[in-house]
């Protein structure tokens, strides 16, 4: 139903912050879109131009051809999922999942009939006498999501829905999300700053820094092929290692002092034969194996995290601290020395300055 | 925590809750010592007194006369007709106070030029002490120099200048409108105070919800206020009630008995006829009129929350 554009948006604050710079964006009808970034990116800005809850104050926001710049939030089609869920306190929770269909005057009994089936499908019908300081945190956000789903509205806006949610309800309420968005068909905006979150959720991850977008694509996209260190750091945990060095053999091989790791052809034909060039070399935390051939890392273990399945290990090497996440069977002790092979089929070379890649433009 | 609480026990031989009803009645013990010599003491001595037949004109002779008093004021046409007057004007001021109030309060939650001006205006009324505000308003009002007559005149909206006090069918607007001019400002601020602590995240989700402006107003903001808005219209009311200032300034009762509400009546019987005994019952029947009408309406208005 909507295809949602920004066309250079921009969003200058009252009190002259520019929290958005010339951000263009095509979100096509019924995908799932994941705004990612760290706290302050703008994140929300963008959200509630989009909901039309603050005035866009450069470019253009469409949905579908309609321009929607001037369109109060009221009336627009979309519903949306706040972090605080916003429930109307002093609203039962029936009340509340009705509030949007009354306010477009829908007949009292078709709107009994939605909020019921919502409520159904979000197993929340015990509660619809309560009120919303009568419920648990999981509870309220089944019913803010409850609100916005009973509109069946054009867009589903989502800002950080479950940041408030332990860990465990908040990957079951991830997959009901996910089920969700195929149930409704319609196009999801969704906000968050946890990378696992967009991971799981995204058909296409757009990654902000500063009001700027960094990287748009899937998320095997931005996780492969990270377009500045920026958006390779912010995915993966442990975070993804850095080694500065040199290129060196026509683009062939990474040197370090005493290390020199072989680049695979593909890589290396990607990069070009620049000699002598400063690079940034990525290595993310799983690509490496204790008992692998090839290239391989030498240094001596400096901490041992485990975390359940896996350990996390800190490996000092050629001067940096390095984190690599190894399975349990790896019997290594702080202080040890260790040799561990690189997948460098999977590695990243940077630019040292700019930080862009060298590899994916 | 079992760290502390075996220290506490340890100090004073008694488990944590018991020290603290202990300690909490302790620290409360010098103002509950001044509470009492303060308003229990007068408020069950002018009890006692209700029940004699104390008059400062006769003082020697003090019969006891059980509720006689009670019965005598209750029988009192000028009774019944002062509390038909307190009434009107309390419900003419109150009224007016809370319309006043809540526009004030709305305009002040919105930023514009002048907010801090304004604000700062606001509390001037509040600043002024009753009696002050008294002898302005006589000022204002006065048939002879009066700036209501003068502004008035001079905008043609009268010919001549009136006995603006004078005129018994005017004289409790007048007061009312006195009283309401200094009680705004107070109302206002704990309006203010309740529309600030309304989060906007409601009024985000109303909106992308549908709701317009009036129907923001009437489903968020008017439910939100409503503990602030019960709040001061039970406090206006209770002020309205017991008024006494301003009629003892502006008009002393008249003319005739135009502006002579319970209040004033209260202070004829007690220090006009130096009548203690029928001053004092009328004094508790208004203060148990105003504490079943407070209950009544935090019963009713308040219970709907
Ligand atoms: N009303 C406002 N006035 C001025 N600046 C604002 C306003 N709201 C947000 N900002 C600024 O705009 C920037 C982006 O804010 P935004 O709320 O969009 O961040 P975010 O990406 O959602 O962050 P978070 O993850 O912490 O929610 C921030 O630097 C913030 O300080
Ligand atoms: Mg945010």
């Amino acid at each position: 139903m909507a295809r949602i554009r920004l066309e250079s948006v921009g969003k200058r604050y009252p009190n002259g912050f520019v929290a958005l710079e010339e951000l263009s964006l095509e979100i096509a009808d019924r995908e799932f879109v994941v705004l990612l970034g760290p706290s302050g990116c703008g994140k929300s800005t963008t959200l509630n131009l989009i909901a039309g809850l603050e005035d866009v104050t450069a470019g253009s926001l469409y949905f579908d051809s309609t321009l929607m710049n001037v369109v109060p939030a009221h009336k627009r089609d979309v519903a949306m999922v706040f972090q605080s869920y916003a429930l109307y306190p002093h609203k039962s929770v029936y009340e509340n999942i009705a509030f949007g269909l009354r306010m477009r005057g829908h007949p009292r009994a078709e709107i009994e009939s939605r909020v019921k089936d919502a409520a159904r499908s979000l197993e929340i019908e015990p509660l619809l006498e309560r009120r919303p300081h009568q419920l648990s945190g999981g509870q309220r956000q089944r019913v803010a999501l409850g609100r916005a789903l009973v509109r069946q509205p054009a867009a589903f806006l989502m800002d950080e829905p479950l940041s408030n949610l332990d860990a465990a309800l908040r990957i079951a309420m991830r997959a009901e999300i996910k089920k969700l968005h195929h149930t409704m068909r319609t196009t999801f905006v969704y906000v968050t700053h946890d990378q696992a979150e967009a991971l799981t959720l995204a058909d296409r991850i757009v990654v902000m820094r500063e009001g700027v977008i960094q990287q748009i694509g899937s998320p095997e996209e931005i996780y492969d092929r990270p377009r500045n260190t920026f958006v390779a750091s912010f995915l993966g945990n442990p975070p993804i290692n850095y080694l500065e060095g040199t290129l060196a053999a026509d683009g062939a091989r990474f040197v370090r002092g005493g290390l020199s790791l072989a680049l695979p052809p593909e890589l290396s034909k990607k990069i070009g034969a620049e000699n002598g060039r400063q690079v940034r070399l990525g290595i993310r935390a799983e690509d490496v194996d204790p008992r692998g051939t090839g290239e391989t890392l030498q240094g001596r273990i400096s901490s041992v995290l485990p975390v359940g399945s896996d350990q996390f290990l800190g490996v000092e090497v050629e001067g940096t601290t390095l984190f690599f996440r190894v399975g349990r069977e790896l019997r290594a002790a702080e202080g040890e020395n260790v040799a561990l092979s690189v997948n460098m089929n999977r590695a990243q070379i940077f630019d040292s300055s700019s930080g862009a890649s060298l590899l994916w433009k | 925590m079992s760290i502390r609480a075996g220290a506490l026990r340890g100090v004073f031989g008694a488990p944590v809750s018991r020290y603290d009803q202990a300690s909490a009645l302790w620290l409360l013990a010098p103002m509950l010592a001044v509470l009492l010599v303060v308003a229990v003491f007068p408020v069950l001595y002018s009890f006692w007194i209700s029940l004699f037949d104390l008059r400062l004109t006769r003082p020697h002779r003090v019969p006891f006369v059980g509720l006689d008093n009670y019965l005598e004021v209750l029988q009192d046409e000028l009774f019944w007709s002062s509390v038909w007057r307190t009434t009107s004007f309390t419900l003419m001021s109150v009224t007016a106070i809370m319309v006043i109030a809540l526009a004030m309060a709305l305009l002040l939650n919105e930023e514009f030029r002048g907010r801090r001006f304004l604000s700062a205006m606001l509390l001037v009324p509040w600043a002024i002490p009753y009696v002050a505000n008294g002898l302005m308003w006589k000022w204002i009002y006065d048939s002879g120099y009066g700036a209501l007559n003068g502004l008035l005149f001079q905008l043609d909206f009268i010919d001549k200048y009136m006995v603006w006090l004078g005129d018994s069918h005017k004289t409790l607007a007048l007061i009312a409108n006195a009283f309401v001019w200094k009680e705004v400002p107070l109302a206002t601020i704990l309006l203010l105070v309740g529309l600030k602590s309304i989060p906007a995240d409601l009024y985000s989700a109303a909106r992308v919800d549908g709701a317009d402006l009036w129907r923001r107003f009437v489903h968020i903001t008017l439910p939100a206020l409503r503990p602030s808005f019960m709040l001061v219209m039970i406090y206006e009311t209770m002020m309205a009630i017991r008024h006494f200032d301003l009629f003892f300034i502006l008009t002393e009762g008249g003319p005739a008995e135009a502006s002579h509400v319970l209040a004033w009546q209260v202070y004829v019987e007690t220090f006009r006829k130096l009548s203690f005994g029928t001053g004092s019952a009328l004094a508790y029947i208004m203060a148990l009129v105003t504490f079943l009408l407070a209950f009544w309406l935090i019963r009713t208005l308040g219970r709907k929350l």
